[in-house]
């Protein structure tokens, strides 16, 4: 692409400088040495011009990802709707593949000529199927293992004798997939969504002990020294460990040539080969030793295999030794892929090591490159980078710039699988809410990343909703419930907590314009949580459990707002489900109500109130009674009903306060 | 006759052999694409449905969109098959959910499909769909196929007049 930017910047030279030639031609014509210099010839690839194209097209915040559908019913907004729309569409692609095979007669005619391979049917084998050795060679092209393995079965029944070759080329598939049917390569989004079950299996072996890849090993004679290599990397990449490394010394002691890529993979297990530190950098180094006495020239594959082996060796001295293993490859011109510094950061900030600043200094040396896929953990990079940020050295400025470089070219591609890129954002987010300020990291950063490129979790909601409490920005109050209510975060009974205290503790100050209206809007949000809850526990089998505290505080919001008919909802809701709801609610709460009442004149409802005040102990429940009997004229009913609550010994207490009023008043009179 | 004649003869008859569809002479025009009026005006007709083929390029457009009609073009009878199993294919895997006439679009090897459909099932059920449809599509008719899909909330938004 800087090629064809190059160019075009290079034409406009050249116009530049002609033009100008011109002028000077007719100003004076003896200066005209000046040469037309033609740029050199680049060679492009045919994609060139649609990569030109893209890059025109930037980046669209308000636009969900182009594998939804362009349309609101199909946009997904909560991190499970993504999950489930992708997949969802990818079943559906599954079933049409299986509709395919099961009527593959019908799916026989040929279209184009020449025919396109992806849209036929595949042959289909059962154990009595007619097999050929060609067969076998197409099954281990498209690498239908299971495929593969039951032809081959075929075949050695009926006796057909194989080339050495094609066992080679067998035996390489199965010790790549451990004789298990890898996913389908057009399966995009079950690996974008599939949490990733070999990392997480790190350290189990799983290799298939005696299964075909073994059997056809010990068939294959003469063994060549590629056969001992595809046994061992397979071996060794599936942590069958102590017959890979037996098969591996035999090899040594018979002195036949193996590959590079074998001491790799032998050198990317040595923690199971030897117990301690010690030994296991010995062992390393015996091997690293070997390599230069058989003359085999060490690769990435080697730099980054010692370095995942120091960073897993749990000694004092693995910084010293990743050290000089850098130094070492650099010397000898071995450029390091991102795997290499993701073991290094591994290796240098440990949870409960001392802090390091390693990140700094990787990062001055790669920000402003562009990486591609070389090693399988190259995507592991980023990830931690961000943790290391967060956690490790908790510092702003290098998350930035950490992100800069994932946004830098086609880095993104390293970004690995929605799980790593959640916990990325994840981290990225928690500390630019805790470290930037409040109304920067909305307008910078969550407006735009939310919720297209990412929707932040509980945990993160959290974090967000702390720092408005902090910052008292509660005009966002509205756009963030609106936000949770899509992310389906309203069960979480932490966030409703939090947002009803923020809603209650900061009042909304009318002289700013913003938060003119949001008196309103709080009391609609406190109605929402309420009934949106409400809702959900008719539905669901095991409901959210109200407490008692986060009733009340709705209540107060509502109280403040007037809304009678809504309040005396939940004022029954308390009264009638006591034994639903955990403790109870706070006084202020009632005091908040029984005012309320007075203003809209609703004795009865007022008394409600006592009611509940009188059942649940309140000290302050006589108090209550008195409000109540001084804010209304009570008729003789209403006058029974609270003495029953409150008692006689109010009434008394009251008449007695009110002659002692009209005798003050008398006296001053 | 003379020889002359003979051949002028012949090439009239490849030339009506040749000829396609939109050359032919309106027989049915009358009829064809129009919608009668029933007694209670109680039929409900969409936008492309109210207006007739005469208002084509005027104010609708054509539900297929190649070139396979033009003259020296591959396919053409292929290609008004496809579109024909495409339509029943599409209205029979939306089920009772297509609430518009489908639109075959076709550039290059692309097919693009569009439609309106009735938000009757959830939306994951309908990612579902799209992608069955598009895969199996593109297995039988052997080159890339894209569902390009409105969702409308209720049915009756599409009913442009009753007659």
């Amino acid at each position: 692409m800087q090629h064809l930017r190059r160019s075009v910047s290079s034409i406009s030279y050249l116009n530049r400088s002609s033009l100008s030639r011109c002028t000077r031609f007719f100003a004076t014509s003896t200066e005209l040495e000046e040469k037309v210099e033609i740029p050199n010839y680049i060679q492009r690839s045919p994609t060139t011009i649609l990569r030109a194209l893209s890059q025109t097209v930037g980046f669209d915040p308000t636009a969900a990802h182009y594998k939804y559908h362009d349309d609101p019913y199909l946009i997904p907004l909560s991190n499970v709707g993504k999950r489930s729309f992708a997949l969802a569409m990818e079943s559906g692609r599954k079933s049409a593949k299986f509709i395919r095979q099961q009527h593959s007669n019908l799916f026989q005619h040929r279209e184009a000529d020449p025919p396109i391979e992806a849209f036929l049917p595949t042959k289909m084998y059962t154990i009595d199927s007619q097999v050929e050795i060609s067969d076998l060679t197409t099954s281990i092209e498209h690498s239908h293992v299971s495929d593969a393995i039951l032809v081959y079965a075929l075949l050695k029944k009926n006796n057909v004798e194989l080339t050495n070759d094609v066992k080679q080329s067998l035996l390489e598939l199965l010790c790549f997939y451990n004789c298990e049917e890898p996913l389908e390569e057009d399966m995009i989004e079950e690996r974008w969504f599939r949490q990733n079950q070999r990392l997480k299996e790190r350290n189990r072996k799983t290799w298939k002990d005696n299964d075909t890849a073994e059997q056809l090993y010990y068939e294959i004679e003469p063994k060549t020294p590629q056969t001992y290599a595809c046994i061992i990397r397979g071996m060794c990449k599936y942590y069958q460990v102590e017959k890979a490394y037996a098969i591996f010394q035999d090899c040594l002691a018979n002195n036949i040539k193996l590959d590079v890529d074998c001491f790799n993979s032998i050198l990317n297990v040595v923690r199971f080969i030897k117990e301690s530190a010690d030994l296991r950098w010995s062992v390393m180094l015996d091997l690293l030793k070997t390599m230069k006495e058989k003359g085999v020239s060490p690769n990435l594959g080697t730099l980054n295999a010692c370095l995942n082996s120091i960073s897993e060796m749990g000694s004092k001295n693995a910084k010293d030794y990743a050290i000089q293993i850098m130094t070492e490859f650099k010397n000898i011109g071995i450029e390091p892929s991102l795997a290499s510094y993701y073991h290094i950061l591994h290796t240098f900030c440990k949870d409960r090591g001392p802090v390091s600043h390693v990140l700094v200094d990787i990062l001055n040396e790669i920000e402003g490159k562009e990486f591609e896929m070389r090693d399988i953990k190259d995507t592991m990079f980023f990830v931690t980078a961000m943790d290391v940020c967060r956690n490790h050295l908790y510092d702003l400025n290098l998350a930035k710039r950490v992100d800069a470089f994932l946004h830098f070219g086609e880095n993104y591609n390293l970004i690995g699988d929605s799980y790593k890129e959640s916990i990325y954002y994840r981290n990225y987010f928690t500390l630019l809410v805790q470290a930037e300020p409040f109304d920067k990291f909305m307008a910078d950063y969550y407006h735009i990343l939310v919720p297209h490129v990412y929707i932040p979790e509980p945990s993160v909601m959290e974090e967000i909703l702390k720092a408005v409490e902090v910052t008292g920005a509660i005009d966002n109050i509205p756009l963030l419930w609106s936000h949770m209510i899509c992310f389906e975060q309203i069960s979480r009974d932490n966030l409703l907590a939090l947002i009803v205290r923020i809603m209650l503790q900061n009042k909304p100050d009318l002289t700013i314009k913003t938060q003119e209206n949001l008196k309103e809007t709080f009391s609609h949000i406190a109605w929402d949580i309420w009934s949106k809850i409400e809702e959900k526990n008719e539905l669901r089998s095991k409901p959210v459990v109200w407490t008692g505290k986060l009733l009340g505080d709705i209540l107060r919001i509502i109280c403040t707002s007037e809304d009678i008919d809504r309040a005396s909802v939940i004022m029954e809701k308390l009264l009638n489900d006591q034994q639903k709801i955990l403790g109870e609610s706070d006084y202020i709460a009632m005091e908040d109500y029984v005012q309320l009442c007075i203003t809209k004149k609703q004795p009865s409802k007022a008394i409600q109130c006592l009611q509940y005040c009188t059942e649940i102990g309140f000290n302050e429940s006589k108090n209550l009674a008195k409000t109540i009997c001084k804010g209304f004229t009570l008729d003789e009913n209403h006058t029974r009903r609270v003495v029953r609550y409150a008692g006689e010994s109010v009434i008394q207490e009251i008449e007695k306060e009110m002659q002692e009023e009209s005798a003050a008043k008398n006296v001053t009179q | 006759m003379s020889f002359s004649g003979l051949i002028k003869q012949n090439a009239l008859i490849s030339s009506q052999l040749s000829r396609g569809i939109q050359t032919s002479a309106i027989l049915a025009s009358v009829q064809s694409g129009r919608y009668k009026i029933t007694p209670k005006r109680d039929r409900p007709l969409t936008y492309e449905m109210a207006n007739p083929p005469h208002y084509i390029a005027h104010r609708k457009g054509w539900n297929s969109w190649n070139t396979s009609n033009l003259r020296g073009e591959l396919r053409t009878a292929q290609c008004i098959t496809e579109d024909a199993f495409i339509r029943k294919f599409m209205t029979g895997t939306w089920h009772s959910l297509v609430l518009s006439e489908v639109i075959i679009k076709r550039q290059f090897n692309h097919i693009r499909i569009a439609a309106l459909i009735k938000q009757g099932i959830s939306s994951r059920k309908m990612y579902f769909l799209i992608g069955y449809t598009e895969e199996l599509l593109s297995y039988w008719l052997q080159c890339p196929v894209t569902l390009e899909l409105q969702t409308i909330t209720d049915p009756k938004d599409v009913i442009f007049k009753y007659i």
